[in-house]
């Protein structure tokens, strides 16, 4: 039951994939527009620039890989913390760990 | 002159847009941020241990820098297979560098298919012929 409450949500996910996709999408769109200006053969890029979206299993499934994130830096951080003999997570136990966690993911 | 205050007017108006999105992105952001804390919390507990709160706000900064960098890579490889739609094979792409990640990305990427057509509650039309292709380009030990 643990489990369940504890990942993110879904549409959560997803709303934060479609803002950034959105995003970059206007700026391809504004890129397109620049260049359309310089060359005047913008003509029918607009179909390549449709929105990217996702699956909703693949959503899922990113939710799942952000969730081993932040659950492997707490553990690798805890483990160092506990052969420091501290109860308490600091910033130091954080940064010994970060590069590797950072090259792993 | 005018064409200068036009141009100006045109600014101000992207400004506006841009802020406006910076605001739903903090909603946003907010809400990812309660979801890294109680993932993170639960973790702690889990082995014993409290974190401090600077920690964990760091760690849900961290990640959502991972999910920025994230969806920038699915729209890549989604864009790179010709596709518009993100699969779940471009998630589990975006993990090749870690085996063990991949792998059990892997695992439950079969999890949820195996999932789906028992429960068809969402009546998705995903064509069979998809599932099939993703499952020939998958090969996975059964461990």
């Amino acid at each position: 039951m643990e489990d369940e409450n504890n990942t993110f949500d879904p549409d959560l996910i997803h709303a934060i994939f479609k803002l950034l996709w959105t995003r970059r999408a206007l700026e391809r769109e504004r890129n397109d527009v620049a260049d359309a200006l310089d060359c005047e053969v913008g003509a029918g890029t607009s179909k390549k620039n449709r929105q990217t979206s996702a699956n909703g299993k693949a959503i899922k499934l990113s939710c799942e890989l952000l969730r081993i994130f932040i659950t492997e830096a707490v553990q690798r951080a805890a483990t160092i913390a506990e052969a420091e003999g501290a109860s308490k997570i600091e910033a130091t136990h954080l940064e010994r760990i970060l590069p590797q966690l950072l090259l792993d993911f | 002159m005018e064409k200068a205050m036009d141009m100006d007017m045109e600014m101000e108006r992207e400004e506006e847009e841009e802020e406006e999105t910076e605001s739903v992105s903090d909603v946003l952001r907010d809400r990812f941020r309660l979801s890294t804390i109680s993932i993170a919390e639960a973790e702690a507990k889990r082995n014993g241990m409290e974190i401090s709160e600077p920690i964990v706000a760091c760690i849900s900064d961290l990640a959502f820098k991972y999910a920025e960098q994230l969806a920038k890579d699915l729209e890549l490889f989604a864009q790179h297979a010709s596709r518009k739609i993100v699969k779940m094979e471009d998630v589990i792409l975006s993990a090749h560098r870690n085996e063990h990640l991949a792998t059990s990305l892997r695992s439950l990427c079969d999890d949820l298919k195996a999932k789906e057509p028992q429960s068809e509650r969402k009546r998705k039309k995903t064509p069979r012929k998809e599932n099939k292709a993703t499952t020939s380009v998958v090969h996975i030990p059964d461990n």
